[in-house]
């Protein structure tokens, strides 16, 4: 009979995370897509609504001033799409290492551009999920503790992995 | 649970996410009728326009200065003057910004003078400026005579134009406006509110689409 995986702290981590990170990671990316403008019917009306968010959204990104017009433009239309593969993925579980090692990158470089606009003043919003959020310090405190959720997942995931599956069969003896 | 199952179970899921987020989200146009309470201090273009737009925006709001400078002109020079689009400017000054409104009130009593583009530029061109300073009126000194700021001052430091401001909030209250820029957009009776800093590249292809549809 087969015996149970043992539920230990690393599994549990990495099951929260895939969960948390995976499930925020989906939301984020689509929420910039159908927020603030939701208008999805008719087809021109969904395709000038994406636009229209896509279009904020690069505003948001140019704001942290760390990208030109162009840079905040590339940003603004391949970002939400590749968040929500990237969540997708984590939530499959498919290839996880690299997708949660990609995924703590991308958490890791908000962080530190949270930060820096928090420590410079800047008056501007979030553009993490969709509509207008100033950008706090509760927005910093988030980013990190999902940053950290991230990078803990990721760390346990590489632990696991050198690990012997606790379903498979033992060494057969010489 | 093997990994079949769990695809599955996910793409079930997030099948079912997708089909429940279109249909509570699906919302078309909503009917409208015409635009009222127009300044026409205000308002560029002709009123006969097949669409109407009505722009709700807060001199003290980063993304409206986006879109001022970046869409508005290019949108004047290709729509409004041709006579295919009536543009509204409605003030909509927001709470958190201490010197919107007296921003608004300058703009509108340059507005009476005939100077109201000249008011709006030097106000959006200077936004980081007086937004610090709350010198608005030095800002419009900057490019006006003395003689025009004497009649601006006059009219902007009194009560008049409180009433055609509230008017404006009021309006856009009854849109659901809770945030600047917002565009609605009137055609053949259906109203789009667009909301945030839309870009002249995707607003004139779907003015196009629009106008293809008369």
């Amino acid at each position: 009979m087969m015996q149970s995986s043992p539920l230990n702290f690393r599994r549990a981590v990495i099951w929260l995370g895939r969960l948390l990170v995976g499930g925020i990671f989906v939301y984020a990316g689509y929420a910039k897509l159908v927020y603030p403008n939701h208008n999805l019917w008719p087809w021109f009306m969904l395709k000038f609504s994406v636009s229209a968010n896509l279009s904020t959204f690069a505003f948001q990104v140019e704001s942290y001033k760390v990208v030109g017009a162009q840079g905040a433009s590339l940003v603004a239309h391949t970002l939400p799409f590749v968040e929500i593969v990237v969540g997708l993925l984590l939530l499959i579980g498919w290839r996880f290492r690299i997708w949660a090692t990609l995924a703590s990158a991308i958490l890791f470089g908000f962080l530190c551009l949270v930060t820096r606009a928090y420590l410079l003043h800047m008056d501007i919003n979030c553009g993490c999920f969709g509509t207008p959020e100033p950008l706090t310090i509760m927005t910093v405190l988030r980013d990190s503790a999902l940053a950290l959720l991230a990078v803990l997942m990721t760390v346990f995931a590489h632990q696991e992995a050198r690990k012997p599956h606790p379903w498979a069969a033992p060494a057969a003896n010489s | 649970m093997n990994r079949r199952s769990l695809v599955v179970n996910f793409a079930v899921l997030f099948a079912t996410l997708t089909c429940a987020t279109v249909l509570a989200l699906a919302s078309g146009a909503s009917q409208a009728g015409s635009v009222t309470d127009v300044d026409p201090h205000k308002a560029y273009g002709t009123k006969s326009a097949p669409i109407t737009m009505e722009v709700f925006s807060d001199f003290q709001c980063p993304a409206c200065k986006q879109l001022f400078k970046t869409t508005n002109q290019p949108l004047i020079d290709n729509y409004v003057n041709s006579g295919k689009v009536y543009l509204i400017h409605r003030d909509f000054p927001l709470p958190m910004h201490a010197y919107s409104r007296i921003a608004a009130r300058y703009a509108r009593a340059a507005a009476q003078l005939g100077k109201g583009e000249q008011a709006e530029k030097v106000l959006f061109d200077n936004q980081e400026k007086w937004e610090q300073s709350g010198d608005v009126d030095g800002t419009m000194a900057s490019v006006f005579s003395a003689a025009e700021m004497a009649k601006i001052r006059v009219v902007a430091k009194g009560n008049s134009l409180d009433a055609p401001i509230d008017k404006d909030v009021a309006l856009g209250k009854g849109y659901n406006v809770n945030q600047t820029p917002t565009t609605v957009i009137h055609f053949k009776g259906q109203t789009y509110p667009v909301v945030g800093v839309v870009t002249y590249d995707v607003l004139h292809q779907f003015l196009d689409q629009l106008l293809s549809q008369r």
